[in-house]
């Protein structure tokens, strides 16, 4: 099969261009002439150098032309003029994915001279642009927009920028002083060890001690602040000990220096405050990859749209959708998102209400009627007037409600908060009986110093630093897999998940129509899927797409066609060599004959059935709930294998919600707005590839490959990173043990200190990167 | 064993110095995007043709 010199992608229809280049689409064509013409052909040459770092889509192209940009009030809320009275303005860019992608964006100026500066954050897919300050924002929106980097604008507050960008800094500073002083710490620390004596024994540990104070105070801040919160809200958390350690180690290692004994646990608590900075740094940033696909709520408007400007509705203005007004009249063209609630005035189209109710066949809607925002315009153009604008549409209301489930949902205790708190009492208690067991035996003084050692050496690192690790690494192979993650949590409550819903439409089912059969009554003059391919290929219809398609898969040829002709209801006609064909009412006709007989379908997704096995088999209970029709429900339903009485078909989206709520370890999986409510109710909430914007915002995880290959994968992961974090917690409080023990018999001394709690910290490390066998599996696959 | 009495000190500054480089470009935004920079590095400028773009 044929590659798309694009973007890679096998070719179904190839189109050429001049030079006999095979493309997929016409979208691809079209980036590969701009590149052309600008100078910019390098591009492929960097690509096939560079490898690819994400997978990526053919083009879409959009018939946006970013007008709205230019409107002061959205110059106002979105960019912001910089010292040197330049405008700056943040995109995010769909289909960020290579090398060459760099390459191309940064080289923006030379295609939108309005353009200073392109600068790309690979790791966020944001485009930051210095315009002049009288440039136009359409123009560069449109010159990203046909490199085949659909821009979506970010509405930045420079404030909360400001203070986040202070935040990460500042964590690195910290990460940075705690490493310098952890190593230089240990050079003094191995000389004392190694028998320094006398004034250079004294010497070596006021240095440690004097490296050693920065760390604990300032790199250590964050576990302090943690744990005063934690204890404030009467919680517990695995900082609480920590800080315990920390605290007792500072307390005597200055006291050490004031009463001249020349040992202190500052080498061994310096390069733990260390580690456990840094593999917490690591699982923020990662988390911080899969939250920046979700700082989408810009996604949902931010098409522009036409308003008519004068009272015959003769003439358009290009507006932002959110500075319409209840009353005002747009215009709806073909493959248009409708941005609000409003009554047809003019005009008649066909509408695919699948996003916001779930409903599979595309409704006709004439004058009169009401269509509602979030749906698409499948064919046809009418006028609308306005009758409910921005958050008062019912998908409006949808979206609120979604963002009231987010602040509502339970935060669960994880694992780790449940130990640290039977941890810190053991430890506590033991701590008090090695007090009370040395003061009776010896010195009131000895006492408390052991007593502080045991706080110290009982510190649960290793757990600490072991945790986020294991994190880590299963949201990195997740996103490899192409599923985002929103945070660690998610994962630990997927793994305990015992039941799952899924959506019909568009999760189950592919979402579009596929031919089902195609039965030739007669025989034609001309070949009948050439006919059928040279008429639907010029209607944008899904049907007409689905039957390309199929055209397509019999081998079929591109005829000239004339007298085209495409009406809304009425299918589509036109003349081959004067010989009138026409598809309508799921037939081919020759002239009045009809010559075939079609039917379409939704399909199942391939995957689907092994998906709802895989699922069972593990012992989980899988349903279906959808907002489609209880005959169409129940037939997928039954050829995936989901028993009858977990099916529940006609589901409003407010049903679905409540229906949710009512389970416990649930997972739901959907795609569409009308899941949105759905997916935040639910314990684990799972966006497929193409879901609706509102539900990404909803949902906990994202699927970014089409099909649910990975969500079962995904279980899988879930399941084994909780082992890894349950084996690290024995191991790490086998140690722990171990160093209790050498407390109470008298053993412990700050070299022996310093040997025990690496090692541990490294058992735990050993044991994660190593895994389970399953878990090996899933990294290689 | 008198030699330490330099070399400590010759530590401690080499040390400082480098905390003090790392806080300074820090501040400065050096490490606010680790990801990008040493993708662009690998990406040749082509020699410059007469033709110099306007930026003022």
């Amino acid at each position: 099969m044929e590659i798309c010199t694009h973007c890679d992608e096998p070719i179904e229809v190839a189109v050429f261009d001049d030079s006999a280049h095979p493309f997929c689409c016409q979208g691809c064509l079209t980036v590969f002439k701009v590149l052309q013409s600008n100078g910019l052909a390098d591009y492929y040459k960097i690509k096939s150098s560079g490898g690819l770092l994400r997978k990526r889509a053919p083009i879409q192209l959009s018939r946006t032309h970013f007008q709205y940009l230019d409107d002061p009030s959205f110059l106002q809320e979105y960019t912001h003029l910089t010292d040197r009275n330049e405008r700056s303005i943040s995109f995010y860019l769909e289909g960020i994915h290579c090398l060459a992608c760099l390459w191309l964006i940064e080289k923006l100026p030379q295609i939108a001279p309005d353009v200073l500066e392109a600068k790309l954050d690979m790791e966020k897919s944001v485009v930051g642009l210095t315009l002049k300050p009288t440039g136009k924002l359409a123009q560069a929106a449109l010159a990203l927009d046909q490199l085949g980097y659909r821009p979506h604008p970010l509405k930045k507050n420079q404030k909360t920028e400001a203070l986040k960008l202070r935040e990460e800094r500042l964590q690195l500073l910290r990460i940075g002083v705690a490493a310098a002083g952890a190593s230089n710490i240990m050079l003094y620390a191995v000389s004392i060890y190694g028998g320094a004596e006398g004034s250079y024994a004294a010497f070596f540990n006021l240095l440690t001690v004097i490296f050693a104070l920065p760390v604990l105070s300032f790199s250590a801040w964050p576990f302090y602040r943690t744990a005063w919160l934690s204890l404030r809200n009467k919680e517990m958390s695995i900082d609480v000990p920590i800080s315990v350690a920390l605290i007792s180690g500072t307390l005597m290692g200055i006291y050490s220096v004031a009463v001249g004994v020349d040992e202190n646990y500052f080498d061994s608590l310096t390069a733990l405050v260390f580690l456990l900075l840094l593999s917490r740094y690591f699982l923020k940033r990662i988390q911080e990859k899969g939250l920046a696909a979700q700082d989408l709520h810009f996604f949902y408007h931010n098409e522009s749209v036409r308003k008519s400007v004068d009272s015959t509705h003769e003439s358009f203005a290009s507006i932002h959708p959110q500075f319409l007004s209840v009353g005002d009249v747009i215009q709806l063209n073909e493959e248009d998102f409708i941005p609000v609630d409003g009554i047809i005035l003019r005009g008649e189209v066909r509408v695919n209400a699948a996003l916001l109710t779930g409903e599979s066949a595309a409704k006709k809607c004439s004058v009169g009627d009401t269509v509602f925002a979030g749906t698409q315009v499948v064919r046809g153009s009418a006028l609308v007037r306005v009758d409910q604008a921005t958050q008062e549409t019912r998908l409006g209301k949808i979206l609120k409600s979604v963002e009231d489930g987010w602040a509502q949902k339970a935060q669960i205790v994880e694992v780790t908060q449940k130990v640290s708190s039977y941890f810190l009492w053991t430890v506590c208690a033991l701590a008090v009986l090695l007090f009370v067991k040395l003061s009776l035996e010896g010195t009131l003084r000895h006492a408390l110093e052991q007593m502080i050692t045991l706080l110290i050496v009982t510190c649960p690192c290793a757990l600490a630093i072991g945790t986020p690790l294991a994190f880590t690494r299963a949201l990195g192979v997740a996103a490899r897999k192409g599923v985002v993650v929103k945070n660690d949590a998610v994962l630990e409550k997927l793994s305990h998940i015992k039941k799952i819903f899924f959506d019909k439409t568009g999760t189950l089912t592919d979402g579009r129509p596929v031919v089902e059969s195609f039965l030739v009554l007669k025989q034609a003059w001309l070949p009948i899927y050439d006919v059928v391919l040279s008429l639907e290929k010029r209607s944008k219809h899904p049907i007409a797409h689905a039957l390309c398609e199929y055209a397509v898969a019999q081998e079929a040829n591109l005829l000239e066609v004339n007298d085209f002709n495409e009406e809304i209801g009425h299918g589509v006609s036109g003349s081959f060599d004067g010989i009138q064909y026409s598809i309508h009412s799921y037939h081919v006709f020759e002239g009045t004959t009809p010559i075939a007989r079609f039917s379409v379908c939704d399909r199942i997704r391939e995957e689907a059935a092994q998906t709802v096995a895989t699922f069972k088999e593990r012992g989980l209970q899988v349903g279906v709930i959808s907002g489609d029709k209880a005959s169409v429900v129940n037939d997928v339903a039954e050829q995936v294998g989901v028993s009858r009485s977990f099916v529940f078909a006609e589901i409003s989206p407010e049903e679905k919600k409540r229906m949710i709520q009512r389970e416990s370890n649930v997972l739901m999986v959907g795609d569409g707005a009308n899941d949105a409510m759905a997916l935040t109710s639910a314990d684990v909430g799972v966006a497929v590839c193409g879901s609706a914007d509102i539900s990404l915002r909803a949902a906990d995880v994202y699927l970014l490959n089409p099909g649910l290959d990975s969500l079962s994968e995904l279980h899988l992961l879930s399941q084994e990173t909780m082992k890894i974090i349950r084996r690290n917690l024995i191991l790490s409080l086998s140690y722990n043990g171990l160093s209790v023990i050498a407390v109470f018999s008298g053993m412990i001394t700050p070299l022996v200190a310093a040997i025990i709690m690496p090692l541990s910290s490294l058992t735990v490390l050993l044991s994660t990167l190593w895994g389970t066998k399953i878990q090996r599996s899933l990294w290689k696959s | 064993m008198e030699v330490i009495v330099i070399l400590i000190p010759l530590a401690l500054l080499l040390g400082l110095f480098f905390i003090g480089s790392f806080i300074w470009m820090t501040r400065k935004g050096q490490y606010d995007d680790l990801e990008t920079p040493r993708l662009r590095m690998l990406l040749d400028e082509k020699p410059k043709k007469g033709r110099v773009h306007e930026q003022d």
